[in-house]
């Protein structure tokens, strides 16, 4: 592609979307970047890959820092940060790609080449999908459900002006559980090339 | 009553507002002092005297306020003192920042022991100690911090244990002196300690505790920080120390204002100067020195801490006024009636544990004038409370990372640099040397002035 494309993928837990990302990174041709954005932060900062996975996407626990001159002490505010500030140099030098969560949606508005997903799916669909790949029962199922959302809300909706889910914030929001993952993808890839052929 | 109650609930609410960390600080503290002059002394008391005793401006314009002549002066409310003594310090370090001084002393420190790990590891924790009596330490963790990552990087070592151990040891070198920690300051100037009374004091049980915390901090950290080495030749293509020092001339005056300004400190007890002096002295001569960098020096000064002191002063200035830390002071004192054991170990201890997780800063200036009701017409007693205030909430800040500034200013240093250090692993390694140094100033509080009473 001769034109900078950014895709920003935001997802409820289990509904397909990091599956979705990938296809469309592959259909795209271009970089794909989830928890393998921390791999290049660590490298280039010589950091700690096991201390920076440990707080990524984790919502700031407000009671439990404090700011002293300007300086937070919640590693989940800094590791989010240092995240954002990668993406928009990413974004900056020109590179395509897709991002998954991460607040891309709200951190990268200011480029017009961002096209912004949110990928939903029913709960029946979802439980179905964490049984399998876990190997738990429906109760356990939804809780993990749950608990991740739950905390992928509370992160997005800390950092970014629009909320998390909500249409008003994306290019679409659409629900897995009625076209299947591929064909998902397929009605998004085609508007995606209907947006970046205007 | 009214008063009591509606200075409790500003008290209560200022608090919960800092610990919630929304609101800046300073707007907190100063929103509730106006909120406390308005309403505890102008609706509930209607008494402007008590107003204009708290906003304590008049201090100012006394001699004594600026050379003490030995007479006690009663005065309670804002602490201006500890406000231009912190403002004066801050204008100096500044200017010692501007020229690279602590660029330079980190790094000759780093050469002098051939910029291998574990020496760097015990010169850095004993540089933070020594420099954390003298001088804030946020700036102290702000400069250690950054030089030790960037030799991490180098050396190829793990930074974490390293910025925790000065962490503890610039929290522990506050302690030592009346310069070193903001409680310390509001305990002096409130109490009319000298330097010296501190160095004296809390400095030998930090000095015992700090033995035992480079021996702590060595056994528990020193695997970790098994770093790759570097040989000669990468050795001597590091840039030399002097190549920090941005000012050649700067750099010796900076040094020559701040040697003054210890043994001002030294000797304010037998010269007369009180730290407002000092403070403003510093200051001043910092700014006559540097006249082309004025600007920049008073932009680096932090006026947030200090409007953020001047806002708590007042709002426990209403606490004072109307008698409700008479009320914590009874209380304590029924809890305790003359067992002197117990009374020290409860300031240390809930001194310590309070600190752990609310600003120390608040707590020292709430609980001050406490420990002076609790020792009424007993200088030993006193002295006893005070030592132990100081201790409590100067180390036990250590257990947390929201503890002290230090903390804050070190762990986020880390964090920025792709090394986050979460709750768990913070307090695994600092809580248990908090309460090593905290059982260490207990017995030696005990055994040294308790004893003696």
């Amino acid at each position: 592609m001769n034109e900078q494309l950014i895709i920003a993928v935001s997802r409820e837990f289990a509904s397909g979307g990091r599956e979705i990302a990938r296809m469309l990174a592959k259909r795209f041709n271009i970089n794909y970047y989830d928890r393998n954005l921390l791999d290049e932060i660590a490298a280039e900062k010589m950091g700690n890959i096991e201390r920076l996975r440990k707080f990524d996407e984790v919502p700031k626990r407000s009671f439990l820092s404090r700011t002293v001159r300007g300086m937070s002490s919640s590693p989940e505010e800094h590791v989010a940060n240092i995240q954002f500030e990668y993406l928009q140099k990413k974004a900056e030098s020109g590179e395509s790609f897709v991002i998954v969560g991460r607040c891309a949606d709200d951190v990268l508005s200011d480029y017009p080449c961002l096209v912004k997903f949110f990928i939903l799916a029913d709960e029946e669909c979802k439980v179905k999908r964490v049984c399998e790949s876990r190997n738990v029962s429906e109760d356990e199922a939804r809780n993990i459900i749950n608990r991740h959302d739950k905390s992928r809300r509370l992160y997005h909706n800390y950092y970014c002006c629009n909320q998390w889910g909500d249409a008003h914030g994306y290019d679409m929001t659409i629900n897995t559980s009625r076209l299947g993952i591929e064909k998902t993808a397929d009605l998004l890839e085609d508007y995606i090339r209907q947006r970046t052929a205007k | 009553m009214a008063a009591q109650i509606t200075a409790i609930v500003i008290f209560v609410a200022m608090f919960v507002m800092i610990i919630m960390d929304k609101i800046e600080k300073h707007y907190v503290t100063l929103g509730c002092g106006l909120l406390t002059l308005i309403a505890v002394f102008g609706i509930c008391m209607q008494d402007f005297g008590a107003m204009w005793n708290t906003i304590n401006l008049k201090s100012i314009l006394t001699a004594e306020f600026w050379h003490t002549t030995g007479a006690e002066t009663e005065s309670g409310g804002v602490d201006w003192a500890t406000i231009l003594f912190l403002g004066g310090m801050m204008v100096m370090v500044e200017g010692m920042a501007r020229v690279g001084f602590f660029n330079w002393l980190c790094r000759r420190i780093a050469k002098m022991v051939h910029y291998k790990t574990i020496p760097i590891f015990l010169a850095f924790m004993v540089m933070s100690f020594i420099l954390a009596m003298f001088i804030d330490s946020i700036t102290v963790i702000l400069f250690l911090a950054s030089v030790t990552i960037e030799l991490s990087r180098l050396l190829k070592f793990n930074p974490v244990p390293m910025i925790l151990s000065e962490i503890f040891c610039a929290n522990l070198g506050g302690s030592a002196t009346m310069c070193g920690d903001p409680p310390n300051i509001i305990i002096g100037s409130n109490l009319h300690y000298a330097f010296m009374d501190f160095v004296e004091n809390t400095g030998v049980a930090a000095l015992i505790a700090f033995v035992f915390i480079v021996a702590y901090f060595y056994l528990v950290m020193h695997k970790e920080l098994k770093g790759a080495g570097v040989s000669e030749e990468e050795i001597a293509k590091m840039p030399s120390p002097e190549s920090f020092i941005t000012d050649k001339t700067g750099f010796w005056v900076s040094l020559v204002i701040f040697l003054c300004a210890v043994i001002l400190l030294i000797t304010h007890s037998t010269t007369g100067l009180t730290v407002a002096f000092i403070g403003v002295a510093v200051a001043l001569v910092t700014l006559i020195t540097s006249a082309k960098h004025i600007k920049e020096l008073l932009k680096g000064v932090d006026y947030k801490t200090l409007l953020f002191f001047t806002g708590l002063f007042v709002v426990v200035g209403g606490l004072e006024q109307t008698g409700v830390l008479e009320i914590i002071a009874d209380f304590i004192s029924k809890i305790c009636g003359s067992n002197y054991y117990l009374m020290v170990a409860i300031i240390i201890w809930v001194s310590g544990i309070a600190s752990a997780f609310i600003d120390n800063i608040p707590f020292a200036a709430t609980m001050v004038p406490i420990i002076k009701e609790l020792s009424v017409g007993s200088d030993p007693l006193l002295a006893t409370l005070a030592w132990s205030l100081a201790m409590g909430t100067d180390v036990g800040g250590s257990a947390t990372p929201i503890g002290a500034s230090a903390n804050v200013v070190g762990t986020s240093a880390a964090a920025k640099a792709g090394h986050p250090i979460g709750w768990g692993e913070y307090c695994k390694k600092m809580a248990p040397a908090t309460i090593i140094v905290m059982l260490i100033s207990t017995i030696y509080i005990c055994l040294r002035y308790v004893a003696n009473l």
